[in-house]
């Protein structure tokens, strides 16, 4: 019998390596062209395409068959601190995805088994210092290589074959200025672009584009004030100490080879300024470029264009959801973008407000934004001292980080809204810079529901121009992880208690469900591998949103652990 | 909240250490201001000053030791604190101690 055995496993390490060498050997290269064109068996990049469409092509899975959706295969990846929060790609079948410390992994899209995995090195000492980490929310693949960002300000490029590292380069002194790289990278033409973190960080945060042959920088782009000009807009030099950075991947335009990314807040998060914000307070002045969209030429990372879509972002709703949604209709180019407050920004092609309309019901940062300006229309700028009113929002976002999706058949755009506020006591702060850079939040606050009610979450069917809701879906908790639509009329949405729904992409009447064991909080995608449709989620909860879930909810996520996670993928049997 | 001048002196002198003959230089006092440390720092997780329950745990009224507090500030908790050994003196260190064993409730 043992050697029976001895030769069986002999066979299967002979098939299994066939299949991981045949899966290898079909890879082409992923460049701009491919990612653009955007085949449905793939998923080539954080938000699917350039198109941040977040939606699947692939139709094997379909409101007549969901109901047979059951789990392919599982991977955990091990020491997940803060869960899973990454968008997993695929391209020519396997599977590539990060968890917690940066750490890689290849799977076979078919199997689940584990091609490779590289695990980078990283300075254990700082990541015990720092806030927002250890977790990572995604690669970016291109020219046979995988790319990833790492919390201690590094962006690497490991071999997409073999796993082995190609180039590791330094961006960003973290050890000094304590923010690092969470995000996802960006690959467009020959390039990686990703972002630092930055926000209620003093420091400076930048937008760098990384060689992806040599690893060499090639342009980086000053989120704060990197003009004269900009200065002007910080007043008392605060600019030195800003924030910014922009920490979610952006999209990119190709026709006018133009990158989309979505800029942090200031620092301190919250101003004192009160009313008289461009004259007094911590930082005088509209904050350029500080909570704005930003137009970068590809090749250049000159400013093309901007717009700010809060001046003085005294709040936290800031630009850097990294959603650009580009769709076309009669004859019109759209760039779809939510903001952190909870409304969604109309743009056309060159960053000109088209229209602005909420998708969060208790909004109070602001009593609107004109829809045709983008204006905000009385904006409530605090002084010094305990809050009389709620503020809504919560700083967790009328929208997460996490994306939603357009659905190109239904035209309809499915995205989460927050119902949820806070009690709030600004107070007057000093940037601690030596001998480390420390977080700047500048207030007290605690959670709180909204006026009228409990906190909620709600999955919306919406236009995405003109804001009209078709159908909602609503939730007990804010659900945190990403949204994805596809071509067989679903969309799924993975909940925080730990449920995967299947809603019928018309109606939303939900068709399927099937519970991970823990909160969601990161990417859902969907790709094919040998002629077959998988659908692939993230599971595993803890971070700066969801940390606030057991003391604000009870139930399920009292014993929920915020240290584990799993790769879940389902198909048909 | 005022952090009360009678209680920073009277904490002061209870604080300072007991000096045998010929011993260190006594340690610089802390200007830290441990209210704004709060709102800066450490209010993300330690909601309303650190009077209740947020991503952290409520810091008022803990039942924790003195020294329990001291490790976790320098050392931190993987995933959940950060590690601030190398930011904050042991003065500093103390005197967040001190504002955290005399918090009070917020007054309506």
């Amino acid at each position: 019998m043992k050697t029976r055995h001895g030769k069986l496993a002999a066979a299967l390490a002979v098939l299994l390596g066939t299949t991981f060498l045949a899966a290898a050997s079909f890879a082409q290269e992923v460049d701009s062209k491919r990612i653009e064109a955007n085949n449905p068996n793939d998923w080539l990049t954080y938000h699917g395409s350039y198109n941040s469409y977040h939606f699947s092509g692939l139709t094997q899975i379909n409101t007549n068959n969901v109901k047979n959706l059951s789990v392919a295969w599982i991977h955990i990846p091990g020491h997940s601190t803060r869960g899973l929060q990454s968008m997993p790609l695929a391209a020519d079948g396997v599977l590539y995805y990060t968890g917690s410390y940066s750490r890689l992994f290849a799977i076979d899209g078919a199997s689940g088994q584990v091609m490779w995995s590289y695990f980078p090195e990283l300075d254990d000492a700082l990541v015990a210092r720092q806030t927002h980490s250890p977790y990572n929310r995604g690669a970016a693949l291109g020219e046979g290589k995988v790319f990833v960002g790492t919390v201690d300000g590094r962006l690497i490029a490991v071999d997409a074959k073999t796993g082995k590292p190609v180039w590791d380069t330094k961006l960003i002194d973290s050890q000094k200025l304590t923010i690092g790289f969470t995000g996802a990278p960006l690959y467009v033409n020959g390039m990686v672009v990703i972002g630092s973190q930055g926000g209620e960080w003093p420091v400076r945060g930048k937008i760098y584009a990384v060689d992806a042959a040599t690893g060499k920088l090639k342009w980086d782009f000053q989120t704060i004030a990197p003009t004269d000009e900009t200065k002007k807009t910080w007043g008392n030099d605060s600019w030195r100490v800003g924030g910014g950075g922009g920490w979610m991947p952006g999209g990119y335009d190709p026709e006018t080879n133009t990158i989309w990314w979505g800029t942090s807040n200031g620092d301190p998060l919250y101003d004192w300024s009160g009313p008289d914000y461009m004259t007094t307070g911590a930082r005088p002045g509209n904050n350029l470029y500080i909570s704005s969209v930003l137009g970068l030429d590809a090749a250049t990372g000159k400013l093309k264009f901007y717009h700010q879509e809060n001046p003085h972002d005294v709040w936290d709703f800031d630009s850097a959801v990294g959603e650009f949604l580009m769709i076309d209709r009669g004859g019109q180019k759209y760039v779809v973008h939510p903001n952190k407050g909870g409304y969604i920004f109309v743009y056309d092609r060159s960053a000109n407000v088209k229209n602005v309309w909420p998708i969060a019901h208790n909004i109070n940062y602001v009593k609107s934004i004109d829809p045709k300006t983008g204006e905000l229309i009385g904006r409530r700028d605090m002084s010094a001292g305990k809050q009389a009113d709620l503020l809504c929002p919560h700083i967790s976002g009328g929208v997460s980080w996490n994306s939603g999706s357009y659905d190109p058949k239904t035209g309809l755009y499915y995205k989460i809204g927050n119902e949820w506020c806070m009690h709030l006591e600004v107070l007057k702060t000093t940037p601690v810079t030596e001998p480390q850079v420390q977080l700047d939040i500048g207030a007290n606050f605690t959670i709180a529901p909204p006026p009228d009610g409990p906190i909620y979450g709600h999955l919306d069917a919406r236009d995405p121009i003109t804001g009209a809701k078709k159908w909602e879906v609503r939730f007990p908790e804010p659900p945190l992880a990403s949204v994805m639509s596809t071509a067989g009329g679903l969309v799924f949405v993975p909940d925080a208690r730990g449920t995967v729904h299947a809603y019928d992409a018309n109606t939303g009447k939900e068709l399927w469900s099937h519970s991970d064991g823990t909160g969601h909080q990161g990417g859902i995608m969907s790709y094919s591998a040998h002629g077959k449709q998988y659908v692939a989620v993230v599971a595993g909860f803890g971070g700066m949103a969801s940390d606030d879930y057991a003391p604000t909810f009870g139930g399920v996520f009292k014993s929920m652990p915020r240290d584990d996670g799993a790769l879940v993928v389902y198909s048909v049997k | 909240m005022k952090f009360p001048a009678r209680c920073l002196t009277l904490f002061l002198l209870c604080a300072a250490p007991v000096v045998p003959a010929m011993a260190q230089p006594e340690p610089a006092a802390s200007n830290l201001n441990v209210e704004q440390l709060f709102a800066s720092t450490c209010g993300f997780c330690h909601s309303d000053g650190g009077r209740v329950a947020g991503k952290g745990p409520q810091l008022m009224n803990t039942k924790r030791s003195d020294d329990f507090i001291r490790n976790r500030i320098k050392h931190g908790k993987e995933g959940a604190m950060p590690a601030f050994g190398s930011t904050f003196s042991d003065a500093d260190i103390d005197k967040i101690i001190h504002y955290i064993r005399t918090l009070k409730p917020d007054q309506p």
